[in-house]
């Protein structure tokens, strides 16, 4: 067994008291920086003559040290408090949704990697980001965390994300995250507080006092410093864990591909996350140092080139470059969503029931129109168009919905146009809201960019015509924002608010309703599918037109 | 006196080696065990689950009538099982007859077109993947184990307190050995 509990205990505590070490030599060598300075420029003047250097007393240095133990003191509390909920806030990460099929699906597999480990809990966590990158968190009470985007769960295989996972597992078993974890919280507070400062400087235009310069320059040290510190953790806690990973799953060229993928793409994970690059499977920023090797690059870079991991793997695995090369480009995925899901929209509205009613069959019926029959129960006789069978209600999945809808009924939204409960529905995984009558949708903010990055949709040739003719006259698109009519038209579903019309973006012109209240969206029917089918193909669209 | 000083703190120290090795074979013990019951809570999940999927997918498989028995009477014997050997035997069976039910699921398009039955197959994909990695890491512990009581010195210790190898949950076919996973 080569990593356990114990000696990650052990070696836990180990990294971790050599980290706060570290931070008071920090704060002591600045405040004795500080303290330098001070008697230099106001003592100095009194005594010029004596000497031209003064070193400060041994009692200021006593002092010092005492104001250095307390810094870091505060620094630590600050900074290792609700270290799972502050990280996760900082790279943007949110729980995974039980309701999405996605997460349920990537739900599943950190269960199993975390029953690989030796049952080690294991929470889940999404980065609603197209980038591809995973990353995990420790804090001290033992709560590990494991995330990934959005990205990776729309296009790696199911045997990717697992050694994806697993190589996170690794992090958690083999101890070093909560040393990562820790080591990046402590350097966060003060890259915010830089940001914020330079921001601030930016708009009083220099005049601010020489305290305030003096702050900034302590700080832009010790940021400079504590980036050091992370080059401590050493780029082998990559492969160690890439190793950790394979031992758990078995499975080196799963991932390979995985980190061949991850790498071929933007791995970016939100413009927020990238000071934390250490917590990442694969460094959010592409930097050339990562990919070098030597001394120089082995200190001064958080991951190693990830060709090498490549190499290492593939060599467990005894393939070589091309075999992978081969294997991604047959790559297939299988999606966790039914293809057939979205098409019970259309087909729904396709389908057309007879229904055996006062001694005679009635309809044919749509299930629009059968939905709103009052009359009708679960044991009625009912005949679907073009079909013999003669089945009860009860029996027909599509109809079965209209009763177990009526069950769940407690305090469902309404539609903003035709004031009937809105149904929960999947789309591409993901749970929306759906009008069973005029076909709109109602998409909460958070959920857009799921839809986005998920490509399981199949498009109708109708709407790959309109999208089409959308994207090119495109410019001609114009709303009429003077009247106040036409863009105060629906309320929200969810917070009754006013929703105001506008385009989805000037590049995408498709007319939406937002509410300025939650920023969930109202898309009338189809209009989403044509919004998703532009997005994308977004990259076709924009390539034919630079001018963009 | 030097020598029976010496005596002394040798026997001292051999007592203390002996203490720890004792503690440290009884940790590996435990932990063979709570690994034995992660493999318990796994297995029965399985079993649950499975009435669940052949109920799903019974209406839409009038021909494979035989595959859904095999799976419904694999299941029943592995519950029945007792012993490791048996266990590990019926087990095995078990997740044959699940992976040739899965073929037949694969060749029907309205089964893949059913979320319901997606989300049943997704479930049971999981399970049988924590079954594979609960039993791997059963296995690790027991290798730990039993090595530890078998190398010189500790193999004394073992010896005298009577530790016992422990059983490996065995799996027959290589081929899953390499990769625990179900293919859809």
């Amino acid at each position: 067994m080569p990593f356990s509990f114990i000696e990650i205990e052990e070696s836990k505590s180990r990294v971790i008291s050599f980290i706060f070490l570290f931070i008071i030599l920090f704060y002591f060598v600045t405040a004795y920086l500080i303290l330098v300075v001070i008697e230099n420029t106001i003592f100095e003047r009194v005594e010029l003559s004596k000497a031209l250097f003064i070193l400060p007393s041994f009692k200021h240095t006593l002092a010092a040290l005492t104001l250095a133990l307390l810094a870091a003191a505060i620094h630590w509390t600050i900074s290792t408090s609700n270290l799972i909920e502050k990280m996760s806030l900082a790279i943007g990460a949110l729980p995974a949704d039980p309701k999405d099929t996605y997460h349920q699906y990537f739900n599943h597999i950190v269960d199993e990697v975390s029953v690989a480990v030796g049952g080690l809990p294991i929470e889940a966590m999404v980065i609603p980001s197209p980038g591809m990158n995973a990353f995990s968190l420790q804090d001290f009470q033992r709560r590990a965390v494991i995330g990934v985007t959005e990205g990776l769960l729309a296009r790696l295989n199911r045997a990717q994300i697992e050694a994806v996972v697993a190589h996170e597992a690794g992090h958690i078993a083999s101890g070093d995250c909560l040393s990562t974890t820790v080591n990046c919280s402590l350097s966060e507070i003060y890259e915010e507080v830089l940001t914020r400062m330079k921001a601030g400087m930016r708009e009083t235009k220099g005049r601010g006092s020489a305290v305030v310069l003096l702050i900034f320059i302590v700080l832009t040290v010790m940021t400079s410093l504590s980036k050091l510190l992370k080059y401590f953790i050493s780029r082998q806690r990559e492969y160690r864990a890439d190793a950790i990973a394979v031992r758990l799953t078995r499975d080196p060229l799963s991932l390979a591909e995985a980190l061949k993928l991850i790498s071929r793409n933007w791995r970016g994970s939100g413009a927020q996350g990238e000071k934390l690059e250490s917590i990442f499977i694969v460094n959010p920023r592409f930097e050339t140092l990562d990919e070098e090797e030597g001394l120089f690059a082995d200190i001064f870079s958080t991951h190693p080139p990830v060709n090498q991991r490549i190499n290492i793997l593939l060599g467990m695995a005894h393939l070589d470059e091309k075999t992978l090369e081969e294997n991604l480009k047959n790559f297939t995925r299988v999606s966790p969503v039914a293809l057939a899901e979205f098409k019970t929209a259309d087909n729904l509205g396709t389908k057309k029931w007879f229904i055996f009613q006062d001694q005679k069959w009635q309809g044919p019926f749509l299930w629009d129109e059968v939905s709103k029959l009052g009359w009708l129960t679960p044991s009625h006789w009912i005949r679907m168009e073009g079909i013999n069978a003669v089945i009860p209600v009860y029996q027909d999945e599509d109809l079965q919905k209209i009763f177990k809808g009526e069950k769940e009924e407690e305090e469902k939204l309404l539609c903003p146009h035709c004031k009937i409960a809105l149904d929960e529905i999947s789309y591409e995984g993901v749970p929306i809201l759906k009008c069973s009558y005029c076909a709109g949708v109602f998409v909460e903010d958070n959920k857009v960019s799921r839809i986005f990055i998920r490509e399981d949709n199949v498009y109708s040739k109708d709407i790959e015509k309109i999208g089409q003719s959308i994207f090119e006259s495109k410019d001609k698109f114009r709303l009429n924002q003077q009247d106040a009519k036409t863009i105060w038209i629906v309320d929200c579903p969810k917070c009754q608010k006013k929703m105001r019309r506008q385009f989805f973006a000037y590049s995408y012109p498709i007319e939406i309703d937002r509410c300025i209240f939650c920023s969930g969206i109202w898309f009338d029917k189809l209009e989403l599918e044509i919004l998703q089918y532009i997005y994308e193909r977004k990259d076709k669209f924009f390539d034919t037109e630079k001018s963009f | 006196m030097v020598i029976t000083l010496v005596l002394l703190i040798i026997v001292l120290v051999a007592m203390v080696w002996a203490f720890f090795t004792y503690n440290s074979l009884v940790g590996l013990k435990v932990r063979i065990e709570n690994a034995w019951s992660q493999i318990d809570v796994q297995l029965k999940r399985r079993h649950d689950l499975i009435p669940n999927l052949v109920e799903a997918v019974k209406g839409y498989m009038n021909y494979e009538k035989d595959t859904l028995e095999r799976v419904i009477k694999a299941r029943t014997q592995a519950i029945d099982a007792s012993g490791l050997k048996d266990k590990a035997q019926a087990e095995n069976f078990l997740t044959q007859t699940l992976r040739s039910l899965f073929a037949v699921v694969e060749r029907y398009p309205e089964l893949k077109a059913n979320q319901n039955v997606l989300r049943l197959q997704e479930e049971l994909t999981s399970t049988e993947n924590k079954v594979a990695f609960s039993r791997q890491y059963y296995n690790d512990e027991v290798r730990t184990y039993n090595t530890k009581i078998q190398v010189v010195p500790e193999n004394i210790i073992a010896g005298i307190a009577g530790f016992q190898k422990a059983e490996f949950f065995e799996i027959e076919d290589r081929a899953e050995k390499e990769a625990p996973k179900v293919q859809l």
